[in-house]
């Protein structure tokens, strides 16, 4: 096995108890056990439980030449359902966490004083974050950034939602909320962790081929089950949102966007702020939001409210669009949606024709969840086969043994552990 | 030959960066790319600049810029800088089956033109 071509193989345990950051490494055995993503973050789990551990991972496939590879997960026992829940994040976050040098990040114990962890250049800081606690998310982002001195910078951040341990809550990566329909967010706010800062700047090695058939793989996808749709409103039709929270959304639609290497923009940035048609970089300084969670957004369009603007409302806040439409407002939303699950409820059963029911989803979403490919791709994507997979993991990791029967099980014990 | 970029059909996916940086020093990565993605996030705002031998291309919604050295690239910001120490494209003349870059993009925004 060549883990250097998937992996940096190096864990960051964070204790909070201690204010202490080390290191373990990603051993060979680890990955033969578990894969990657939620297949090595559900024994991590098991490793820590008796320290409420939450943890960060990314994905096999994370940060590679993989169709859809830009996704991580963050892997914790939900205080909705009681269990172990695994929430996956995308836009370009889990790859600058691979590209820092850190593969998972165990954070162990509680603060007793708000704090960030900031992870670059393979190095980790634990510091201070009064100057931030009580701010909402878009501000956090903001000084975060200026603090550290990059706009490129990713975050896992939470909002005041989250800090007061809301079950209504969510993490946001960003500005743009998250997937998180099972208060997360309200783990890292017990922690009094305000928030996880990317910026890697690492590299991985790719085996020889790996690249042409992912180009292969790439071009298969985007001329199979999505060949003819576009953006989120496609997705929105498709899944029988309703059509004047489909109108709405297409009337604000600036451009639709693609996380890293996604051969499908799953992603509306909507304008209400100025023209959803202008493209001028001196434009209105915060003319929209990013709009993912297209459930979310009809939820609240539903519930009778401007549903672009209470979507910054909820990611401001950090809060879950869903609860926030279920109490009809989006401040001082107490109420959890019931929307909480193993994997994130946020990703459609079935999309353009592709779907193998509720089992069939939840294999789909533990294979994306370990491998790291976007879980709304690993949906509508029916061309990732479990064949394709498995030859992909033998190619890129020089693994030749690794077998279907292999990817069954760790998908399965992903499933069984979180049940 | 010049790499040429239609923005408008861009959606910031980013993977031509890592496969710029994959023909330039057979790693993945993004530091080591001739193209490099410039973002104002909160506007949504975004483009492509590509580090030509002799000029900075920008290929953004607007349209088309040409820059010669030393000329400013207005609104791209301090993050834009890095693009200026890249190595230039060579338009992968070395690749027997055309530039990473474009077989990479999944949405036919990049070509080699000219
Ligand atoms: S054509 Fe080749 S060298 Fe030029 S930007 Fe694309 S990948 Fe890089
Ligand atoms: S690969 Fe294509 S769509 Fe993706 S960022 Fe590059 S040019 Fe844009």
């Amino acid at each position: 096995m060549e883990l250097m071509n998937n992996y940096k193989e190096t864990i960051l345990i964070v204790d909070l108890d201690a204010k202490q950051c080390d290191t373990e490494s990603l051993s060979e055995d680890m990955v033969a056990a578990g894969l990657g993503g939620a297949g090595i973050t559900t024994a991590l789990y098991e490793q820590y439980k008796d320290r409420d551990p939450l943890i960060i991972g990314t994905g096999f496939f994370t940060g590679t030449f993989m169709p859809g590879g830009c996704a991580g997960v963050v892997s914790a026992k939900s205080p909705v359902t009681g269990k172990l829940c695994h929430v996956p994040f995308g836009g370009y976050a889990a790859v600058e966490l691979k590209l820092t040098g850190f593969d998972f990040v165990v954070v162990l114990g509680s603060s007793d004083s708000p704090v960030r962890l900031w992870l670059h250049d393979g190095l980790s800081d634990l510091d201070d974050a009064a100057d931030i606690w009580g701010k909402d998310v878009w501000d956090s982002v903001d000084k975060i950034r200026e603090a550290y001195g990059d706009e490129m910078i990713q975050l896992l951040v939470i909002g005041p939602a989250a800090e007061a341990q809301s079950k209504a809550s969510q993490f946001s990566v960003n500005y743009w909320g998250s997937f998180d329909k099972s208060a997360l967010g309200a783990v890292f706010g017990a922690k009094k962790l305000k928030a996880i800062a990317l910026r890697g700047l690492d590299s991985l090695d790719v085996a020889e081929g790996f690249f042409g058939a992912c180009v292969d793989l790439k071009n298969a996808i985007c001329a199979g089950a999505i060949s003819g749709k576009y953006g989120l409103k496609d997705i929105a039709k498709d899944i029988g949102i309703d059509a004047g929270a489909i109108e709405k959304l297409a009337s604000m639609t600036h451009r639709n966007n693609a996380a890293y290497n996604c051969p499908y923009a799953a992603a509306a940035f909507v304008k209400y702020n100025e023209a959803p048609t202008a493209v001028d970089m001196k434009g209105h300084p915060a003319p929209g939001c990013l709009i993912t969670d297209i459930q979310g957004f009809a939820a609240l369009h539903g519930a009778g409210l401007d549903a672009g603007q209470a979507m910054e409302q909820c990611f401001r806040q950090g809060i879950e669009p869903e609860a926030a439409a279920k109490a009809g407002k989006t401040d001082g939303v107490s109420a959890d949606a019931g929307k909480a699950g193993a994997f994130s409820t946020a990703v459609p059963v079935s999309i353009f024709g592709s779907g193998q029911g509720d089992a069939g989803w939840q294999k789909r979403q533990a294979l994306a969840a370990v491998l790291g490919i976007d879980p709304m791709l690993m949906v509508m994507a029916p061309e990732i086969t479990e064949a394709k997979i498995v030859e992909l993991v033998q190619m890129s990791a020089e693994w030749d043994d690794f077998s279907a029967e292999e990817l069954d099980r760790i998908a399965s014990a992903v499933i069984a552990k979180s049940a | 030959m010049d790499l040429k970029v239609d923005s408008l059909k861009c959606t910031g996916c980013r993977i031509c960066e890592f496969a710029c940086n994959y023909h330039q020093d057979e790693t993945i990565s993004s530091i080591g790319s001739s193209l490099m993605f410039y973002f104002e996030e909160k506007k949504n705002y975004y483009g492509m600049m590509v580090k030509r031998a002799k000029t900075l291309y920008l290929g953004r919604p607007e349209g088309e810029q040409l820059l010669k050295p030393g000329e400013q690239i207005e609104g791209a910001g301090a993050s834009a800088k890095p693009i200026l120490l890249r190595v230039a494209c060579d338009c992968c003349a070395d690749e027997d089956d055309g530039p990473l870059c474009v077989r990479a993009c999944p949405y036919g925004v990049l070509s080699l033109e000219g």
